[in-house]
């Protein structure tokens, strides 16, 4: 990776903070002066971004840019090293700027507090060398894919759910993009983000280090990139498995003959417009007034909790547990003849239940519109929200 | 013994914890043990393949040996350390947390 060399002089502060790099050879002062001179974007502020974003603080590359949107909550706290107690309700990028600045002074700290979308990618990533994906959903990980391949910059990838993260280095004129390995996303509701199945607080921080040792070696030149691999990490096990990964010659974007030449509507492609999912659209719903209006006025319903046995400890509406996984074996415990509302944390799994219920023969069974948690929202606000 | 490695969600909807070990008869293809597998998981079903055309699903990918088996022949003999139960069949999907 060629890095320009204006600006990069040193002043003795800065020799003694990186001291530590500038007595390896494979980094000495002229790697040092190519972090200072690199110019690296984080895609999010969050789980991956933190540690992606504070590493290559220390370490001294010279321009960060960061996108998020969001603004800093509760539930970010348990592996968002980035942000404090303190930021809750502050804008995501403004904190990290804090926290970077605190590290390093000498950052230059670009923010773009904007979702990033068709219409704003190519324009940020222009000023960019190298783009870390720290995202947090499929459609934007297609466009921060999409996006590099047409710039023509790497993609330093890393992403997790639960116990396990995947890690690679996205360079399409040297191996495969992001298209080549998942051509096309899972449906909407059919893989669980980290929001609905949870995730270790401490692997973002160990796929984020690996993002931002990949991306330190880019810009030192150094070493055998995550190019063409893909590291799987399962951190139950602690174990790294590594497997090769192929160019997929017919890519639609980086392939020998693109249909993609510009960025697309990347919502579309996912099956993610709108804030409900294909799922939770599809079969029939109650809002969370009208079922506390019909429990309230006594009327026989029957509350079905397909969530798991230990997020029924963390708050429920005293509903029967099946998880969702149990049902097919559990459904002799319902009366199908019953006025049947499920429910989950969202309402994605129990749509997915509603409709199963429904092919089966269930005519009278309806979805909780938002779950547990539009519940705790709109009905009882002492209810624990997770 | 075949071992498959399968993601996390679908360990979750499987009910099962680290490895699946299968009894596949026959010889050991992708098609045999995918086949095992739904077999003895049926909710598995239409999560790996398609439930129609039985192609594998364009979000999950096939790995052994550091291999990546993807396009390969469903009828084509896994690798021998797969067959003998020393490494495992990877079904790996994408995930997208951040």
């Amino acid at each position: 990776m060629s890095a320009s060399m204006d600006s990069t002089s040193f002043s003795n502060e800065e020799i003694l903070r990186y001291s530590r790099h500038l007595i390896m050879p494979e980094v000495a002062l002229e790697g040092q002066q190519r972090l200072k001179a690199a110019r690296v974007l984080c895609i999010g502020a969050g789980g991956l971004g933190s540690p992606v974003a504070l590493y290559l603080a220390a370490a001294g590359v010279g321009t960060l840019g960061l996108v998020d949107f969001d603004v800093v909550d509760y539930t970010n706290l348990q592996r968002q090293i980035i942000h404090t107690t303190g930021d809750v309700g502050r804008l995501k990028t403004e904190s990290a700027t804090e926290k970077i600045k605190a590290i390093n002074p000498f950052v230059n700290v670009r923010r773009f507090d904007t979702m990033l979308t068709s219409a704003n990618a190519m324009e940020i990533f222009r000023d960019f060398d190298i783009i870390a994906d720290g995202t947090d959903n499929f459609a934007t990980r297609y466009l921060v894919n999409d996006a590099c391949v047409l710039s023509g910059k790497p993609n330093v990838y890393a992403s997790v759910f639960r116990f396990e993260g995947q890690a690679s280095v996205f360079a399409a004129d040297s191996g495969p993009c992001y298209r080549c390995l998942y051509p096309e996303p899972p449906p909407p509701g059919m893989v669980p983000s980290c929001a609905e199945g949870g995730v270790l607080g401490v692997l973002p921080g160990m796929l984020g280090i690996i993002q931002a040792t990949e991306v330190i070696k880019l810009i030192l030149g150094s070493g055998e990139p995550l190019i063409g691999r893909l590291l799987l990490v399962d951190a139950l096990a602690l174990r790294f498995r590594e497997v090769k990964l192929r160019k997929n010659p017919e890519c639609p974007v980086c392939g020998a003959n693109p249909t993609v030449r510009e960025l697309i509507d990347y919502d579309q492609f996912c099956g993610t417009r709108g804030e409900e999912s294909a799922f939770t659209v599809a079969v029939p719903e109650i809002q969370p007034e009208e079922l506390k209006r019909q429990l309230d006025a006594g009327e026989d319903i029957f509350v079905l909790d397909v969530r798991e046995p230990h997020e029924y400890q963390i708050c429920n509406l005293r509903g029967h547990l099946i998880p969702l996984g149990d049902l097919p074996q559990r459904v002799h415990e319902l009366d199908s003849s019953r006025e049947i509302v499920v429910h989950c944390k969202s309402g994605a799994r129990s749509a997915k239940a509603v409709e199963f219920l429904r092919s089966i023969g269930f005519c009278h069974v309806r979805n909780l519109a938002g779950g547990i948690l539009a519940w705790a929202d709109k009905i009882d606000r002492t209810l624990p929200k997770y | 013994m075949i071992r498959v490695v399968l993601p996390a969600h679908l360990r979750t909807l499987a009910r099962v914890t680290g490895e699946v070990k299968l009894e596949v008869d026959g010889q050991v293809t992708q098609r045999a043990v995918l086949n095992a597998l739904e077999a003895s998981y049926p909710m598995l079903r239409g999560t790996i393949r398609d439930h129609v055309t039985q192609q594998r699903r364009p979000f999950v990918r096939f790995f052994a040996c550091e291999e990546d088996l993807s396009h390969e022949s469903p009828d084509a003999l896994l690798p021998e350390p797969v067959v003998n139960g020393i490494e495992p069949f990877l079904v790996v999907g994408a995930i997208a947390g951040g």
